[in-house]
Parts: C-alpha cells; structure tokens; sequence
C-alpha cells in the first residue's frame, strides 16, 4: 500500500514521500516535466514553460512564477524556487525519485520563507504525493478540484 | 412543527460588550431585551480562546481533544459528527451565514471545501449539506479571502476592496499595521457605507434565506458576526456612536506601568515574554507588535472602535428578528447568543489573544431565549457552562436525543436545573506549536470560584508553573495563588478534578494545515 510519511516533523522545511508502485523511469518521466505538474497537483490548474520560467496557475485564480533550477536524469531530482509574485523570501522545492524494493519512493522537499506557508505547502504536498501515485497507478488525474467555467459570484 | 433555532454568534466578543453583562459603553438593547426574557449565563467558558478549536467544539458538541482540532489551521475533520447534520437529518432547513472557520482560511490550492465555495458563489458542497448545513454564504474579516463576502462585495462595490485593513500583511502574517487616531493596531477608518459591511451583509444573506423557507419549515439558522475580531474598522459614518476620548479605561488596564508590570509579572513566563516583545507563542496577534508600546489612548480607540461593531451587531440581530417575526415564526424561535472567544481589549496591558487563561478571553457572553411558546421562567444562571453544552442544547430544542458522541449536556435553564444536573465545572485547553519554534500547553478548570491553569512543559515553561485566580475575590486576575502554600490543597483537588475529566488525549495529533 502506498504511504504518505512525515519524515521531519515540527520543523520548518518540509519533507514528505511516497511509494508508488512503478518504476523509477516510469515515475521520472512525470516528475521531470514540468509543465505536466498541475496534471498531479491537486488547486494547480495550469503549468506553463518558457526557457526556465515556470508559471503555475492556481485554482484560486492567482499564479506562481517559478525558476527551474535543476533537472537531472542522472538522479531523478527536479529542483526549482518560487520567484512571485507573492512575496517570497526564500524558497526552494525539490522532488527526487529513488528506487525502492517494490516500485519507486518519491521524496518532495521544500524550504520555504515567510514561515506562515510551512504548514500551508505541507499539506499541499501530501495531496500532490498522492496525485502523483494515482496518475501514475490509476491513470487519473489530480484528484483535485478545478474550477466551474462559469465562477461568477451571485 | 417545532421549534426553530437561532444561533447567534460574534468572533472574539468580551462577557462585557453587552449591556445586560454590565457593560456601560455599547448599546446593546436586542440582546438586553432577550436576555430579560430568557436566561442568562454569568460563567460561561470557550473550551479553547481561539477561533477553529472553540467553533469545532460548538459545531460538535465536543471537547477539543474529542473533535481534534487542537490549534488553528487544523481543519475540522471531513467525517466529523455535527449538530447541523442531525437536525437536518430530523428534518430540519439548515444554514450558516457569515464566519465559519471549520477549515483553514490560507488555501492558495483551494484544498477545502469551505473555500472553493466562496471562490464559486456556491451554498453547498456539490449539491450537498457541507457540515449538515443545506445553504452557506461566508464572510471573514474584510475584503480579503476566499469568502461570498469578498465575491459580493467585488462585484457590487469594488471600490471599496480597499477600504478594508487588510489582515495578514505581504508575508503572511497578521498585520502590524496601525491608524486611526492613536495609530492603533489593526485600527483603521473604513469608508464603505454600511450596508456594504459585512456586519449587515451576514444578517442581509440570512434573511433572504429565511425569506425563502416554507412557512411551517423548522429551521436552525447560524447568523455568525465576524466582528468585533479585529482589524478594528467599522464603517467611518458610524464613529459618532463611540467617541475614544469620551471612554474610561477599562478596569482591567491598569495605567501605571509598574502596577502594570508586577501584575503581569505574577503571572507566567509567558505572559512577560510577550509583554516585552521577546516572545511570539501564536498566530493569532501580530508578530512584530510589542504590548508593552500599547498607549492608554490605543486602548481607548481600540475599545471604542470594538463597541461601535457590537451595536452594529446587535441592530443587524434585530433586524433578523423582525424578519422571522414578519414571518409569524415570533413565539416559536429560540435564540441562543455567545461568541467564540474573548478579547484582551487593554486588560493587563494586551490586545488580541493567546495563550491566556483569564475572564478576558474565556468569560464569554451567552443569552439562550427559549421560544415563548416553551413557556419558559427567565432566570440567571452562574454555574459554570461551557460552549460544549450548545449542540447538546439544540438537539433538546429540537427534541431529540442527545448523541453519545456529543461531551456536553443541555443548558440549564435556571440555577435549580443546573444543580439538577450537577453542573460544577468547566474545561478550557490550549495547545500551540509556533512556525517560529514556541510551544505552549495549558489546561485550565473552572470550578467553585477559582480557575486553575496548569502549564504543561514546553519552550516557555517547565511544567512546575500555573495560575490559580480567585475570581470572587481577585476580579481582574492580579494575584497569583499558585504558590502560595494556603491554597496548596485547593490547588491540588483542582488538579486531581481536572485529571479526572478532560478527555484522554488522541494517539494522533492532526496535521495542522495552515497558520490559520
């Protein structure tokens, strides 16, 4: 079964992981796209590439500039940083993926100033751990909600 | 037919805001007036001073370490039992206008249900009772957040998006912003006209849905007031009802600065701790404001500013009241009122709240009027209740059985009822882990005159520090009796009392989701 840990608890920086019952390469193909992450991101809603740019599209209707920062076959990790437009003091996101006796392990890292979005990214991530697998599992994509055409407000 | 019920709710509200408690600055003839003919409780207590845990429990009829939701930013878990989900089961109409909080507020991913439908303009979860309830509208403290409020006010007055102080400052923390007159935290002069305030909005949204019921529907309406929680910014034309520099200061603020000090100084590591800005144990105030630079002028404004939104508040519930009484629905309604928690408001030289144990933020205001039809004798009750007998209460209403999974018991309705049943004490806890590394656990009983608040081990104290008021003779809760050797054995029975009935706690502390 598939299990979503915490493996630093209480600490600012987060780390979470998952075991997915692939192959590396299977679960690499997806991780190091880029652009395929609001398929398994659950409130992201589009993701875009430019160069190095990544922007992210939120369900709540906003966007994350991001800077790619590091995408290496070699050991399967895929790191970037938030860049706007929100104010960011410090961040830096990385995902890896390992091999483990049955499948894949991805660990999702993240460093992140102001503290207040350690907790908020936190859970973010363990639903996106968990979009992760069923897409690669099941073939589903996130899991999460996506806005109506029509948001007006009455 | 039975009885319909009217939750009335406010957000950080003092037992003194109204007048039938006392108080002599807001005027509060709605609630008075209930609360002439109805019951009014002269001790109740939160079971946790802030927002998410005290509204699970009210939600739930829970004790926090029954419900689970322990700090804020832990969401109410999705599955979790509600007193809305069975009166709509016994086929009750059922809705909610204004805060809930039963879920985060920061949710950039849209992850909770509560915000996806304020995004949406929806009133369910898909096209089903959220919580037990058939219809909510939201609204938090302004303009700010995923809230039908916001979505409303966007498309009907975008001008005035910006004429709200904006809660959490552009790195996410709670603002340290100041103005008005004083240049007071989180105080500022709001231009939006009245109507286009969220205080009317709330009973605005709740009548049109009442408006929409079948007349011999049965209903539970929670009307829940953001206000008078800070930012502190009523609508600028209504600022000729309080003038700051016509208040007294509070009672609980001591002027002098070393009075001041030593009583805080009485108190736990903690409280000092804060007082000097050395310390920032929660969320829930703003991390670079520094109480001990609160000015008694700051205190006035604040004060002023909080009771001008309570008679907004009290003049939006009696407008709801008519509209039900229009309605033919007079004799039938019962209306419960209360808040979540307190307010500081310049008691022992604080704004906001925390980790605090003392009548300024767990001496709640609480007003039960019976349906008329019920017939029942209006009475003042001091025992000791808690906002864990509310759920309870309504089921009794409503007349059904009260669930084994609900802590509380029904209100009493006179001080004979509340002997009946017992009544002696009444818990409140407090657990926080800070992003920025402080933890804090009190646990806190109420009985016989005296609260007792025992410090467990944390990043401020060792575990051997407590407070033990003695609230007949110590009002404003100035002398410490933990240490003395007097009250020794009082102080243990209280203890062994407060073992014997909180809750075990969970194997499993849920995972907080957001700082709020």
């Amino acid at each position: 079964m598939p299990t979503i840990g915490q493996v630093v608890e209480n600490r600012p920086d987060v780390r979470r992981e998952i075991l997915i019952d692939a192959p590396p390469e299977v679960v690499w193909e997806v991780v190091a796209a880029p652009e395929r992450q609001a398929e398994w991101f659950p409130g992201m809603v589009g993701s875009t590439v430019e160069g190095n740019v990544r922007t992210i599209a939120t369900a709540v209707g906003g966007f994350f500039l991001e800077e790619i920062l590091r995408i290496d076959h070699q050991d399967r990790c895929f790191e970037y940083r938030i860049t706007g437009p929100m104010h960011i003091d410090n961040h830096r996101g990385r995902i890896t993926v390992l091999e483990a006796l049955e499948g894949s392990r991805v660990v999702y890292e993240q460093e992140i100033d102001p503290k207040p979005l350690v907790s908020v990214l936190d859970g973010a991530i363990v639903d996106a751990l968990e979009g992760l697998r069923a897409l690669i599992e099941d073939g589903t994509a996130s899991r999460g909600w996506t806005p109506p055409t029509d948001t007006g407000v009455a | 037919m039975g009885r319909r019920i009217l939750f009335v709710t406010t957000d950080q509200q003092r037992y003194d805001a109204l007048g039938c408690n006392g108080g002599a600055i807001a005027r509060t003839p709605t609630i008075d007036g209930l609360a002439v003919d109805g019951v009014r409780y002269e001790r109740a207590h939160p079971q946790n001073v802030v927002c998410m845990p005290s509204r699970a429990t009210m939600l739930t009829g829970q004790h926090v370490r029954n419900h689970g939701v322990w700090m804020n930013g832990v969401p109410l878990p999705a599955d979790a039992p509600t007193v809305a989900g069975l009166l709509n089961d016994a086929g009750y109409r059922t809705g909610l206008f204004g805060k809930a909080h039963f879920e985060p507020f920061l949710d950039p991913f849209l992850r909770f249900p509560e915000n996806r439908m304020g995004v949406t303009g929806a009133t369910d979860e898909d096209g089903r009772p959220h919580r037990g309830f058939e219809r909510m509208e939201f609204a938090g403290h302004g303009s700010a957040g995923l809230f039908h409020f916001g979505g409303w006010l966007r498309a009907n007055h975008p001008e005035h998006m910006a004429s709200f102080f904006p809660a959490l400052d552009a790195t996410l923390e709670v603002s340290s912003g100041r103005g008005g007159d004083t240049d007071a935290p989180q105080v500022r002069f709001n231009n939006v006209p009245r109507e286009a305030y969220h205080t009317d909005w709330v009973a605005d949204r709740a009548i049109g849905w009442l408006d929409s019921l079948a007349a011999d529907d049965d209903w539970f309406c929670w009307l829940s007031f953001p206000d008078p929680h800070h930012p502190w910014d009523p609508p600028t034309s209504e600022q000729h009802r309080v003038s700051w520099r016509d208040l007294d200061l509070p009672d609980g603020y001591l002027e002098d600065r070393s009075d001041r000090e030593a009583a805080i100084d009485a108190k736990g590591a903690h409280w000092r701790r804060w007082y000097d800005g050395s310390l920032v144990s929660n969320y829930e105030a703003p991390a670079s404001w520094v109480p001990a630079t609160l000015t008694p002028d700051q205190v006035r404004e604040v004060n002023a500013m909080a009771h001008i939104e309570n008679e907004l508040i009290d003049e939006a519930l009696g407008k709801v009241l008519a509209a039900a009484a229009a309605r033919g629905w007079a004799d039938d309604i019962d209306v419960v009122f209360t808040t979540d928690h307190g307010e500081f408001q310049g008691d022992h030289g604080f704004l906001f709240k925390g980790p605090y144990h003392v009548d300024s933020l767990m001496r709640l205001p609480l007003v039960w009027r019976p349906a008329p039809s019920a017939g029942t004798v209006p009475s003042v009750v001091a025992d000791p209740v808690g906002l864990v007998d509310l759920a309870p209460t309504f089921c009794q209403i409503a007349g059904l059985r009260v669930p084994d999974w609900m802590d509380g018991e029904p209100l009493p309705t006179s001080p004979a009822v509340a002997a009946a049943q017992g009544r002696q004490r009444v818990l409140t806890e407090w657990d926080s882990v800070h992003s920025g590394g402080a933890e804090v656990h009190l646990q806190t009983l109420t009985r016989d005159g005296m609260v007792c608040t025992r410090y467990e081990p944390g990043t401020c104290h060792d575990g051997t520090e407590g407070e033990l008021w003695d609230l007949a003779e110590d009002p404003f809760q100035r002398v410490n009796l933990w240490d003395d050797p007097s009250r020794r054995p009082l102080r243990d029975d209280l203890l062994a009392d407060l073992d014997d009935h909180l809750p075990a706690r969970p194997d499993e502390r849920l995972a907080v989701q957001s700082p709020v």
